[in-house]
């Protein structure tokens, strides 16, 4: 038995399918692999960073994530002291001190290149749209300030990207896997405004020409600290210093110049710096008398968080710094924006559906098989058809894994409604080949080629509209299917003619 | 290939005879098929437009299309005391219990609302007397500006790629009368099945109305084979050629129906949109079978012997 050209073709994209989708380093190597970590942090600028593969914690092997969370828990046994920390990687060795266990978020090492969605592994999920509408250029400009913002945060599993519709509006889809809606508002939608005021004059604004530097992650000069009990629970003060530019300081000592002594409250001068986040006050502070016409280049912010009960004040307190810094470094966002969809998906069921569909997938093809068995009753001609249709799906995964694809619901069903249209068109080479008609087996193959792609042209035809539709929410589906419907009408499905001639020929 | 039918020739012969008369009647009667969908699509039709005429919409529409909120608790609990307890507060909820398939246990419920998350979230937490945070629930949050222009942009897209369709065929086979009866079918599948929807009191989402345009492609699937078929090819009888797309065809549409139902069965209790998609996909199916078997092999077969006559 020869096999022809189109049946090398497939088989060889069936290897290099199956090569793409397998992570072969998640076979070979043992070890969890960073996820996520905060930059600025000491782990941060030791050099780790995304994707490194952990494999040892100060000589402690690590395999998984159990062997992790126990290395690093031996390690920072008595808090408030500084630990020396040694991490091995696949190919390097970093050595930091951290007091806090160090802000790195781990997975075990991915068995497949298949990118789950959302849907599947859980985070959140916006849709902004500005309120304005933006050319391409100012659209960029958006999304690298906000990715910025979400990076300051200390975000940066996170994916964001332009989608329009059909009707030309513009919106930005913004895609965390593990980060809770409040953030996502905090960072996304608001337009983070910063204005510091004395009366009506502005001595700074959010952003590096008036702030040079604000300290973060360092105790000495940023803290959560001050609780006290009230009525409704806890309440957290924090403050942080910032550091302003010469022109900014002059600015300051000008406006602070003209200001008389407060006589209710002596020692400070007559006028509070008011901050204003987004044209809103959030709060006020009386300047000391002996800052009057001073070129201050240091100021300290400070806000405050609250809570039920203190362990949750502290934290309120702690985002809302964190929320504060992050504006103050990257300054306002250009435009003002509209979160119109919202949705956080727990990673709770993720795994259990992701069972389900493969359950429900395998089944499927088992189901196609006892139609197809029962309706030709050869079993060569029945095998032919299963094997191509699970070739299709397999080069459909490898080709979604090769191009990063994240598999969302609307994707899966379209590699399940896939199972079912795949076969259909392999039902028709079949019969084409099988009929009475007295033309040779090329014509008849012929003949049936016709069919399958008269049939791919008006249901590629009628998928285009939805590339847009939704502002590309449904984009998933068209995507999955068109490459499936292509990997068959170029791969799989002139492979399958040929298989078909083979058995033709051997009977 | 000769050798087999020698062997079967006994069997064939009662199958001819049993072939035969079906083709008697078949032959006499074949124009009466084509009232049995043209009577159905008319009576779905009228239908559609008296449901819209009493809701001001073709369908129904759920949250993502009007805009609202659907919170996915990971908890059992009573779905009637829970309806009991919403039903006090303002405002219209739907609430649905999700089970998994393989064990059959109850394993979330699902709660939709046109109010926002930070209305809708308190009642909940007072009535299950915990936080909801995201290791036990999910939200969904669509704003009602967004969609509006979803919904709009879905039916532009549906009534666009009907039409996309509509011009692939015509270029396909060039040929007018053939091309419209397969538009045709195509019309009265997504008419039918919008109809079955409706009766079953579906609101629709998003993924229905993906569901629909996937409809469109299924449907053309089949008639493609039995028009290039009958019509582009000249060997055999007019009623060999029906019968041997007859075979073809129902097996294609049995072994999509087959995979939709499995998809229906395993996936739907779990999600939504798996639920609408597979839900309207085997009604849709179901229908294309009549349309297809019904009014287009008949349409063509009265076409193809008009023509050579």
């Amino acid at each position: 038995m020869k096999l022809t050209l189109r049946i090398w073709v497939l088989i060889i994209f069936l290897l290099l399918s199956t090569i793409v989708i397998i992570n072969f380093q998640a076979l070979l190597q043992k070890g969890v692999e960073i996820k996520d970590i905060e930059q600025n942090s000491s782990a941060f600028t030791s050099g780790l960073k995304i994707g490194d593969i952990i494999t040892s914690v100060n000589n402690m092997p690590v395999e998984n994530i159990m062997d992790y969370s126990k290395a690093i828990s031996s390690l920072f046994k008595d808090k408030n002291e500084s630990v020396k920390v040694v991490i091995n990687t696949k190919d390097e060795q970093f050595v930091f001190y951290s007091d806090t266990i160090p802000p790195i978020k781990i997975s075990e090492l991915r068995k497949t290149n298949i990118r789950a969605g959302l849907d599947l592994q859980g985070g959140a999920r916006a849709l902004v749209k500005p309120e304005e509408q933006l050319t391409k250029e100012q659209m960029q400009d958006l999304i690298s300030i906000s990715n910025q913002r979400l990076n300051v945060y200390g975000i940066s599993d996170v994916s964001i990207r332009q989608a329009n519709d059909l009707s030309g509006n513009n919106y930005m889809l913004v895609e965390i896997a593990g980060a809770t809606p409040k953030d996502l508002e905090n960072l996304i939608a608001r337009q983070g405004k910063f204005e510091a005021k004395i009366g009506n004059e502005t001595v700074f604004i959010g952003g590096n020409n008036d702030i040079t530097y604000v300290c973060r992650n360092d105790a000495n000069c940023a803290r959560v600290d001050r609780c006290q009990q009230v009525q409704s629970g806890y309440f957290c003060n924090y403050h942080f210093v910032i550091h302003l530019s010469e022109e900014a300081a002059k600015r300051h000592a000008k406006i602070t110049g003209k200001l008389g002594k407060n006589v209710s409250n002596p020692g400070y001068l007559d006028k509070q710096i008011d901050f204003y986040v987004d044209d809103e006050l959030a709060t006020s502070l009386f300047i000391s008398e002996n800052l009057k016409g001073q070129e201050t280049t240091q100021i300290q912010i400070q806000g405050s968080g609250s809570g039920v009960d203190q362990k949750s004040a502290i934290s309120d307190a702690e985002n809302s710094m964190k929320q504060m810094q992050t504006i103050l470094i990257t300054g306002s966002l250009p435009y003002k924006l509209e979160i119109v969809k919202l949705d956080t998906i727990s990673p709770v069921l993720g795994k259990r559906f992701t069972y389900l569909i493969l359950l429900t997938g395998l089944i499927a093809l088992i189901a196609v098989s006892v139609i197809v068995f029962i309706r030709y009753r050869n079993i060569k001609a029945s095998i032919a058809i299963l094997f191509t249709s699970f070739s299709e799906v397999v080069i459909l995964l490898g080709i979604a894994a090769f191009i990063k694809w994240n598999l969302d619901l609307p994707s899966i069903v379209g590699i399940l409604v896939m199972i079912g249209t795949g076969v259909d068109q392999q039902i028709v080479i079949l019969d084409e080949s099988r009929s009475s008609r007295t033309t040779s087996m090329k014509e008849k193959l012929k003949g049936a080629l016709f069919i399958v792609i008269a049939a791919f042209i008006t249901v590629v035809a009628s998928l285009l509209p939805l590339f847009w539709a939704g502002a590309g929410l449904l984009k998933g589906f068209a995507v999955t299917t068109l490459i499936g419907l292509t990997v068959g009408v170029l791969i799989t499905r002139p492979a399958f003619a040929d298989i078909i001639k083979l058995i033709d020929k051997s009977q | 290939m000769e050798e087999e039918n020698k062997q079967e020739t006994i069997k064939e012969k009662a199958k001819t005879n049993y072939k035969e008369k079906f083709e008697n009647i078949y032959n006499k009667n074949y124009k009466i098929l084509i009232y049995i969908p043209v009577i159905l699509l008319i009576l779905t039709l009228g239908y559609l437009f008296y449901f819209s005429s009493i809701n001001g919409d073709i369908i129904k529409k759920d949250i993502t299309l009007t805009g609202g909120t659907s919170i996915q608790v990971f908890a059992k609990t009573d779905i009637n005391q829970l309806k009991a307890k919403l039903n006090k507060n303002e405002g219209q909820f739907s609430i649905r219990e999700i089970s998994d398939i393989t064990t059959g246990e109850q394993v979330a419920f699902i709660v939709e609302t046109a109010m926002s998350p930070e209305k809708i979230k308190p009642i909940l937490e007072e009535y299950l007397g915990y936080e909801l945070n995201n290791e036990n629930s999910s939200i969904e949050f669509t704003g009602a500006s967004l969609s509006g222009s979803f919904y709009n942009q879905l039916r532009f897209a549906v009534v666009l790629s009907f039409i996309l369709m509509a011009i692939s065929v015509f270029i396909i086979f060039r040929n007018f009368a053939p091309s419209v009866a397969v538009v045709f079918a195509a019309f009265s599948d997504i008419v039918m099945t919008l109809a079955v929807v409706n009766l079953l009191g579906m609101s629709m989402s998003t993924a229905g109305i993906v569901a629909i345009l996937m409809l469109i492609g299924y449907s053309v699937d089949t008639d493609i084979l039995l028009t290039t078929r009958v019509i582009k090819r000249k060997e055999g009888s007019i009623n060999n050629r029906l019968y041997s797309a007859f075979k073809t065809g129902i097996t294609m549409t049995l072994t999509s129906l087959a995979v939709v139902l499995v998809g229906f069965i395993f996936t739907s209790s779990f999600s939504e949109i798996f639920n609408q998609i597979f839900t309207i996909l085997t009604i849709g199916l179901i229908f294309d079978i009549i349309n297809t078997w019904t009014f287009n092999a008949s349409f063509i077969k009265w076409y193809v012997e008009r023509k050579e006559k």
